[in-house]
């Protein structure tokens, strides 16, 4: 009865975007987190980001310049203060025509030499490419973005309804089939699966499949046009679902038998409500909230890099240009990769949340 | 009587219905028998009660009506001719799915024990409510269909019908679930109800209201009435005719005041005098095996010569006088107390905000003071959500006590040290609720009792343990054999008595009960109630006894608390309470007892014969 009055008094919609915000900002406190600890992370590892510059010409000079301009002759403490400072919104500089155009900020006050201005995020310049990271980034992002998204779906729609199957079949031929095949795709490792696709579908049965052996989803060509190959996107996009699509099977199916042995489905077919409306609508959505979550789960984590499918597939996105910055020590690709992926991760968390609440009324958004 | 047949709603014939498979040794597997050759008829507009216990196939009959039969069991033999205005006579068993389907709900309905599950969480009341008639009238309109649903739920009684609409389950109270649950069993005017213990979830006075409501819209809508429980005085109260089933078999049936007036089977002879009573004081509960023995294949054997020959007997023989209560109470209040609390407040935070202070208080105990007399059996009553349970933790320390004082042998418990509190705990002790969950499932019955006296430091060997906890399962009615076997094995009044042995092994001085019989079938609880009493007597123990169930409180208790929104809004002597309660709440309390005497049976019945149509005068009889 307490819930009557209090949702009576403030509107379901104004309670949800206090909780937007306030998960929004718990979501700025853990990306502030991962940016500290990858910075110090990074910086403990062995190696110098300066050897990769390899053996370029007028070594030496290139070097001091690097120092200098990524202000790695400063201490730690200082380095992680300036990098925040670029990588905040609202951020302190000198007011320098070089400062302005690198930045591409919005004076907000100044004092003196310095001003306080508003601008996007600023992650560097690439050690490797001296290309601003950002752009590299966005590039990724869409490749991986498709690679991923269509990996889940495929997942989802193949784990929701093989999972439907097993528990409609519990302890039947098909559930056992569903059992055994899932706990092989969860434990089949990526690298391994990655290679016996490769392999398989597109060497011995390439002639038969047509599809390639390895390849970007976009790609410019000579002349610069932008080009997208959707049959590149097959066998990294199956190879990724793999897993996923185990898990969600597994999880589709042990949460249906849990509903449909409760009270409520009893009380559905008391009321004489045909199967399909019990299976699909009684017992289902009350089924799903487990399988939400390791969806977006996963497609929060296929986001972060599917590392080893990108590579073996020579698929450029945020997981292929991830492994090749970490060898050659590009400090500020890797810090702005990994930022991209915790602000994904924050997102794709609210929005389950908020689909939570929406699918299941008993859930109350705090 | 003439026509007699048309007048059948139902008609059950030598009913089988059998589960899977009991694996055995060697030789052939043999599915377990839980509804055995039962064969009863419904009349229309008719009530029909069965009672029995946990096990004894009531449930299953019901819904093998309605082809709900879990799995794995099915139904072996037997017909259910139902007369439907619909289909004509059929065998409901010879019905296809589909022809099923058409029944549930529509003709024949049902409403189940516990409406906390039953209603779906992620719907709404009213999609609940309007897919139900949808389903059984399909050219109503979306706005016809939530027309009605609102002119159900004002029937049962709900407040703001429009808003519980648009509703989910979970905001509303128990009574009131229910309340949506009847209205969607009766969306359709079927011509059969079964209700399924549709109370037995719910507090006292709730139950009281739900039947009240039930008697009124039978008269109403004129729908015959499959009354399940496991409770007599209910009952007593709705049926016309009573069936009472044991172990998969009807033992009895009748009228209800045949029945209730001169009871047959011995099983029913038990059932009705081990009934906790309101009236007088018993000094031992009559139990079921008082009257009844059964042997090894399950048959019933009825004792012959025993200590009580009638249900009368059984109570007039060992009530004690009000003389003899009243010197034992004024005998106990002169003593110091044992344990005396003083303004004890204990508050639960109700969420935390950004900063993590509370969002606000729900006050479980708000400033309770009292004494508990050594050897004295204390009741604390009152319903669910009043404070009772928090309160007789927060004896215990463990809820934290928010304000206030618990002085136990001097010390204030809710200021002692972890440490000495440890030292404590082997005086004051506590037995739970739920005997299945409060034994640890991978631990024996011997290692489960030994190992807080191991930690106590109790017995001076790990051999003198042993036989002290070998002592103590006899002392509770189990044997020796049972040292080494796992909780699994045991029955749930087994298993309570061993959580009463494994307190014991303390020695404890003062024992908090907390519903310690609420999960138990009224045969067994009649038997751990005269455990508790005998041990009170062996071991000069010190009882608060917490219960929703006042009959039970008054059996046991010598002093009586009766608490509402954390408060204790009376107290006394338990006759005192009994029969002169003070308080409005508890005349309430008292009164929405069902009570199962025969003067209320009569009341019942010329109740209902004054409202009934003449059509069903003849079926009441009389």
């Amino acid at each position: 009865m307490v819930n009557f009055a209090r949702l009576g008094q403030v509107p379901a919609i104004l309670l949800m975007l206090a909780f937007i915000a306030k998960r929004l900002l718990y979501g700025l406190v853990v990306v502030f987190g991962v940016t500290v600890a990858v910075f110090f992370i990074f910086h403990v590892l062995p190696g110098n980001p300066e050897d990769s510059l390899g053996d370029r010409p007028n070594r030496e000079e290139e070097r001091e310049r690097l120092r200098v301009a990524y202000h790695l002759d400063q201490p730690l403490p200082v380095q992680l203060a300036l990098y925040l400072n670029d990588l905040s919104l609202l951020s302190v500089h000198d007011n320098t025509p070089a400062n302005a155009q690198k930045y591409a900020y919005q004076p907000v006050f100044g004092w003196g030499s310095k001003v306080l201005v508003f601008k996007a995020p600023y992650l560097g310049r690439s050690f490797r490419t001296n290309v601003d990271v950002r752009q590299t980034i966005a590039n990724d992002l869409l490749g991986t973005f498709c690679l991923a998204v269509s990996a889940m779906i495929l997942a989802t729609l193949l784990g929701v309804s093989w999972g439907l199957l097993a528990a409609l079949n519990q302890g039947r031929f098909w559930d056992h089939t569903a059992l055994t095949l899932s706990v092989v795709g969860i434990s089949a490792p990526a690298f391994i699966t990655a290679i016996f696709i490769q392999v398989l579908l597109g060497y011995y049965l390439g002639e038969w499949t047509r599809l390639p052996l390895q390849g970007s989803l976009f790609e410019r060509d000579i002349s610069g046009v932008l080009q997208v190959h959707p049959e590149r996107l097959v066998l990294p996009a199956l190879t990724l679902a793999i897993r996923p699509l185990a898990i969600v099977t597994q999880i589709t199916r042990n949460s249906m038998i849990d509903v449909l042995a409760q009270d409520f489905i009893r009380t559905a077919r008391a009321k004489g409500s045909p199967r399909r409306s019990i299976i699909l609508r009684h017992a289902l959505k009350n089924a799903i909230n487990p399988v939400l979550t390791t969806i977006t789960g996963w497609l929060a984590s296929l986001m972060a890099g599917a590392f080893f499918v990108e590579y073996v597939f020579s698929y450029h996105g945020l997981g292929y240009d991830t492994i090749v910055a970490v060898r050659a020590q590009d400090f500020p690709f890797v810090m702005g990769a990994t930022i991209t992926v915790a602000v994904f991760f924050v997102a794709i968390n609210l929005v389950v949340d908020v689909l939570y609440a929406w699918i299941d009324p008993r859930v109350q958004l705090q | 009587m003439p026509n007699e047949r048309a007048d059948h709603l139902l008609e059950v014939n030598n009913l089988t219905i059998e589960f899977g498979s009991q694996r055995s040794a060697n030789g052939p597997s043999k599915p377990v028998v839980a509804v055995d050759q039962v064969s009863f008829k419904i009349s229309k507009g008719e009530t029909l009660g069965v009672v029995g216990e946990s096990g004894s196939g009531k449930s299953i009959t019901a819904l093998s009506l309605l082809g709900l039969v879990p799995a794995p069991g099915r139904v072996a033999s037997g017909e259910i001719l139902y007369n439907s205005p619909m289909l004509g006579e059929v065998d409901l068993l010879q019905l296809t799915e589909n022809e099923l389907r058409v029944l549930r709900g529509g003709e024949i309905a049902i409403i189940f024990q516990d409406p906390m599950t039953s209603l779906n969480p992620v719907f709404t009341c009213g999609e609940q409510l309007v897919e139900a008639l949808q389903l059984h009238n399909p050219r109503m309109t979306s706005g016809d269909a939530k027309k009605r649903a609102l002119e159900l739920l004002s029937k049962v009684k709900l407040p703001r019908p429009e808003q519980i609409l648009n509703t989910y389950p979970h905001a509303l109270s128990g009574g009131q679930k229910q309340r949506v649950m009847i209205a969607m069993a009766l969306s359709c005017n079927p011509s059969l109800l079964i209700a399924d213990e549709p109370t037995t979830a719910l507090d006292v006075t709730v139950q009281h209201c739900i039947i009240q409501l039930l008697q009124e819209l039978r008269e109403e809508i004129d729908t015959a009435i499959l009354f399940i429980s496991h409770d007599l005085g209910i009952i007593a109260e709705v049926a016309d005719r009573v069936l009472v089933m044991y172990n998969g078999k009807i033992v009895e049936q009748g009228p209800v005041w045949d029945l209730f007036a001169n009871p047959q089977h011995p099983y029913t002879k038990g059932l009705l005098a081990c009934r906790p009573r309101l009236d007088v004081k018993l000094k031992v509960l009559p139990t079921v095996s008082d009257f009844m023995d059964a042997d090894a294949g399950g048959e019933v054997i009825e004792i012959v010569g025993n200590k009580f020959r009638s249900v009368g007997e059984a109570i007039t023989k060992n009530y004690q006088t009000s003389a003899e209560v009243k010197a034992r109470y004024e005998k106990l209040i002169a003593q110091t107390p044992i344990v005396t609390v003083r303004d004890l407040h204990v508050h639960f935070p109700l969420g935390h905000n950004f900063f993590g202070r509370p969002k606000g208080i729900v006050k479980a105990v708000d400033g309770v003071t009292f004494d508990i007399y050594p050897g004295e059996t204390l009741g604390l009553v009152g319903e669910s959500g009043c404070g009772k349970s928090t309160l007789g933790r927060a004896l215990l320390q463990l809820a934290h006590p928010t304000a206030g004082s618990i002085i136990f042998h001097d010390y204030d418990l809710c200021k002692v040290s972890t440490q000495q509190m440890r030292r404590f705990r082997r005086d004051i002790q506590i037995i739970f609720q739920d005997p299945y969950s409060s034994l640890n499932p991978r631990m024996t019955i011997g290692e489960a009792i030994v190992e807080p006296m191991r930690f106590h430091q109790i017995g001076h060997n790990e051999r003198e343990r042993r036989d002290m906890a070998m002592q103590l399962l006899e002392t509770v009615n189990l044997s020796q054999v049972h040292f080494s076997r796992y909780p699994h094995e045991f029955s749930g009044g087994q298993r309570q008595r061993i959580c009463i042995a494994r307190t014991l092994a303390l020695q404890p001085k003062f024992i908090v009960c907390d519903e310690s019989v609420s999960a138990l079938d009224v045969s067994v609880q009649a038997q751990v109630l005269n455990l508790l009493n005998r041990l009170k007597e062996k071991y000069q123990l010190t009882y608060v006894f917490i219960s929703h169930d006042l009959s039970v409180v008054k059996f046991l208790a010598d002093r009586i608390l009766v608490m509402q929104n954390g408060q204790i809004i009376e107290s006394g002597a338990a006759e005192d309470i009994y029969e002169n309660p003070v308080h409005e709440y508890t005349r309430t309390l008292i009164r929405s007892i069902p009570k199962g005497s025969m003067e209320d049976i009569r009341r019942a019945m010329l109740r209902r014969k004054k409202l009934q149509p003449p059509r069903r005068k003849a079926l009441v009889g009389g």
